[in-house]
């Protein structure tokens, strides 16, 4: 595992030349930014002194300036970017030389994403989405144990019927992580946070118990982890053969140091995990300087993080019969 | 009027999901208790192998060798009721624990690949049959809780359910045994 202390001479010597580079680019997008959003105000500025002369009262006089400057604001933001090529040269430049860093044995696709396929079987989020993209694909071997993982956002989108409005409902936004489990079993076993059992009490697991879109709920005897979690499972057996103690208790514990609601699914032989994030995990900056180190340290941070789950939940175990 | 004809109704509908209930509890204790059994079985199967193998190495421990063989065969026989199962399932976990450990004085032995694919299948099996007991207390628990509480507890003693053993798990026994030279392989 690297250290913090690698990772600052990493930074030093390999990193910042790459930045400095970067930064030229950021700091060009950004003034022809600040450049485009002067026109833009300046068009909307003279639209409005046009309208209050000519003694105008329309809508119109509202919605195209806020148009312009939209335009202007959003979409040649993009533009800037797309036309510098800024994000794909900063992912191949940086992050995948992070990755490089932590562990040679990981690759690197920046805008490759998991599988839809791979993340209806985890059976997690047990809704239907006709929204899903991701990016930052890492997949490779740490010890015995077959990893990938992505940034993955998924939701459900369409039309009210009532007044034809459209909706979105976000399903998952975060990091998908999938690995190779280190027993051998047949079966699903889902676990999600518990938030009825924690406000409800008994009445919360009587409700989950009766949960029609999921198989059996399994009742573990480890309280602190029934506290936080509730598990469905198809079987009682192999629930319990999954989520030895063990392995409930390093739960636990990955679930403290990330500080957020994780959810887990164990299906034919592999585990996935889901951690929600709101932001984008490896996006470079626009507005602030990349010559910063605390960004670099939080990239190291987070794929440490991902690929951490492999010592954290000892998947390298390999003591019984699938080696 | 009505409420003449809606109470007994209502004091019949819920007689008879307590009664079911009940009986739903009994039949899961019965049936995660069979698998418990189909683990053991896998169990005993296997300890004929490991005795074999560790016999040929291990000369100061033979006699909790014949003890273990000796205890296996009373298991398998099918005349030994469920709690007669379980206390020697106790024993034989307890046995096995130490001749893995004793399994250390051995050096040859331990690096033996046949010992070491029979030590994984062997964890295999004490993984499952860890789980399969678990499952099972979870089961006796919610079984004996009904017996033993208001009103289920009325129609347990009329039905003649009495409260069921679980089994006794010590967080050393739920823990598989790894040898030093399977812990070299592991790194």
């Amino acid at each position: 595992m690297k250290t913090l202390e690698d990772l600052i001479n990493f930074y030093n010597t390999v990193l910042l030349p790459e930045l400095t580079v970067l930064e030229k680019e950021r700091k060009a997008i950004v003034r022809k930014l600040v450049i485009s959003v002067v026109i833009g105000c300046a068009i909307v500025i003279t639209f409005f002194l046009w309208g209050y002369y000519k003694n105008i009262q329309e809508p119109l006089l509202i919605l195209v300036p806020v148009a312009v400057l939209w335009y202007f604001i959003s979409f040649k933001k993009q533009n800037f970017i797309d036309g510098y090529g800024y994000i794909p040269t900063f992912k191949s430049s940086i992050i995948a030389r992070i990755i490089k860093f932590v562990d040679k044995n990981l690759d690197y696709l920046a805008s490759d994403y998991i599988d839809d396929s791979d993340f209806i079987r985890s059976n997690i989020f047990n809704i239907d989405h006709n929204v899903y993209v991701g990016d930052d694909y890492i997949s490779g071997k740490i010890g015995e144990t077959e990893i990938e993982f992505s940034e993955i956002f998924s939701a459900y989108s369409g039309e009210s019927g009532t007044n034809s409005s459209t909706y979105s409902h976000l399903i998952f936004k975060g990091l998908f992580f999938i690995a190779d489990f280190n027993k051998n079993f047949t079966g699903r076993i889902v676990v999600l946070p518990d938030k009825a059992e924690r406000f409800l009490g008994r009445l919360g697991s009587k409700l989950q118990s009766r949960n029609r879109n999921r198989s059996h709920l399994i009742k573990l005897e480890d309280c602190e982890f029934e506290k936080y979690f509730i598990v469905y499972g198809d079987d009682q057996v192999t629930a319990r053969y999954v989520l030895s103690t063990n392995l409930m208790n390093r739960i636990m514990d990955f679930k403290k140091k990330t500080g957020k609601s994780i959810y887990l699914s164990f299906v034919n032989s592999k585990i996935y995990l889901a951690i929600p994030y709101s932001k984008s995990l490896f996006e470079p900056r626009l507005y602030k300087t990349l010559l910063d180190f605390k960004p670099v340290q939080e990239y190291f941070e987070n794929i440490q993080l991902a690929i951490g789950i492999v010592d954290d939940l000892n998947l390298n175990m390999r003591i019984w019969t699938k080696q | 009027m009505w409420m003449v004809i809606i109470i007994p109704v209502v004091v019949i509908v819920i007689a008879v999901w307590l009664y079911n209930s009940l009986i739903t509890k009994k039949n899961q204790v019965m049936n995660v208790f069979s698998t418990v059994d189909v683990m053991l079985k896998k169990r005993y199967d296997l300890l004929p192998k490991l005795i074999l193998l560790v016999k040929a190495y291990m000369q100061h421990e033979r006699s909790v060798l014949e003890e273990v063989a000796r205890m296996r065969s009373q298991a398998v026989s099918d005349r030994i009721s469920d709690d007669e199962k379980i206390v020697l399932d106790n024993k034989i976990t307890k046995a096995l624990g130490g001749i893995m450990v004793a399994v250390e004085n051995y050096p040859d032995l331990k690096a033996s690949q046949n010992f070491l694919l029979l030590q994984r299948a062997m964890n295999e099996i004490e993984e499952q049959i860890a789980a399969a007991r678990r499952a099972y207390n979870a089961a006796v628990t919610d079984y004996n809780n009904a017996v033993e509480m208001l009103p289920t507890n009325i129609f347990a003693l009329v039905m003649g359910y009495k409260l069921k053993k679980v089994f006794e798990i010590s967080p050393q026994e739920s823990e598989p045994v790894v040898t030093k030279d399977m812990q070299i392989n592991i790194s």
